[in-house]
């Protein structure tokens, strides 16, 4: 099978993937597990876990013998993005605020 | 960390920087081209640049929450592709603290949420997929 990288939004636009991650966001589960909740053969199962995982929404891990689906954070870094980004705009906006108000205390003293 | 918080004194009266963050011409000089008033329910935008890879089309739209002259100043702050679906969905607040000196002004940026937050909206609606393709269409025009 040819591997093909999908976005954010194309991994949540299926219903299947939405339920699995619906179920693991309430706790981690094997992939047999998960695949009884489904109506779709083992391999469908899996070929929606190894997308998931590839976008980065889920990790698996092996605990003991079996094999776990963990919602990953990663998958949610876009938070981290905005607050970054905004941390720095903040920063150079509020620079800019106080060269303005040195300018008018240059210009009028108080 | 969910929340941006920033602390800047200046050597000036609440009553000065308050103007900084209130008449839409001196805030515009600092910060974004808007039509900011301080009346609470009054709601305005800042037109800053796009990103669009990132979801955002560069309006954010704010509602004014509170307003204590020269002391606080409370704003939602909003943005997306559109005014309806925003991804994000956050609230600045400004406070302003007297002192011998001059004033405190602090900054908090907070309520940012993750994808996390709107899986029960992705799971329930139906029509994500839909939004999802146009979104993604948008996104791989830039």
């Amino acid at each position: 099978m040819a591997t093909q990288t999908y976005d954010v939004f194309q991994v949540i636009a299926d219903p299947s993937r939405r339920q699995m991650l619906q179920l693991l966001s309430e706790d981690s589960l094997t992939i047999n597990a998960l695949a009884s909740s489904f109506d779709m053969s083992r391999p469908a199962v899996s070929k929606h876990v190894k997308i998931l995982h590839s976008a980065g929404f889920i990790s698996i891990q092996d605990i003991g013998r079996e094999r776990y689906c963990i919602l990953n954070h990663d998958g949610f870094a876009e938070v981290q993005e905005w607050i970054d980004y905004f941390d720095a705009f903040w920063k150079s906006k509020l620079k800019k605020l106080e060269a303005l108000l040195n300018e008018k205390t240059g210009s009028h003293k108080l | 960390m969910k929340e941006i918080k920033h602390q800047f004194s200046f050597p000036h009266p609440p009553a000065v920087v308050w103007e900084y963050l209130t008449d839409a011409e001196l805030l515009a000089q600092w910060l974004m081209p808007n039509d900011i008033k301080p009346v609470v329910g009054h709601r305005f935008q800042f037109k800053t640049k796009p990103r669009i890879n990132f979801g955002f089309d560069g309006t954010v739209y704010c509602e004014v929450l509170e307003v204590v002259p020269n002391e606080k100043l409370v704003y939602t702050w909003k943005g997306g592709m559109s005014k309806e679906k925003p991804l994000l969905d956050t609230i600045v607040v400004w406070t302003l603290t007297p002192t011998a000196e001059g004033t405190i002004l602090q900054l908090e940026h907070k309520g940012f949420k993750g994808l996390k937050n709107y899986l029960p909206y992705f799971i329930m609606n139906k029509g994500w997929a839909k939004i999802g393709k146009r979104l993604f269409k948008k996104m791989s025009a830039v």
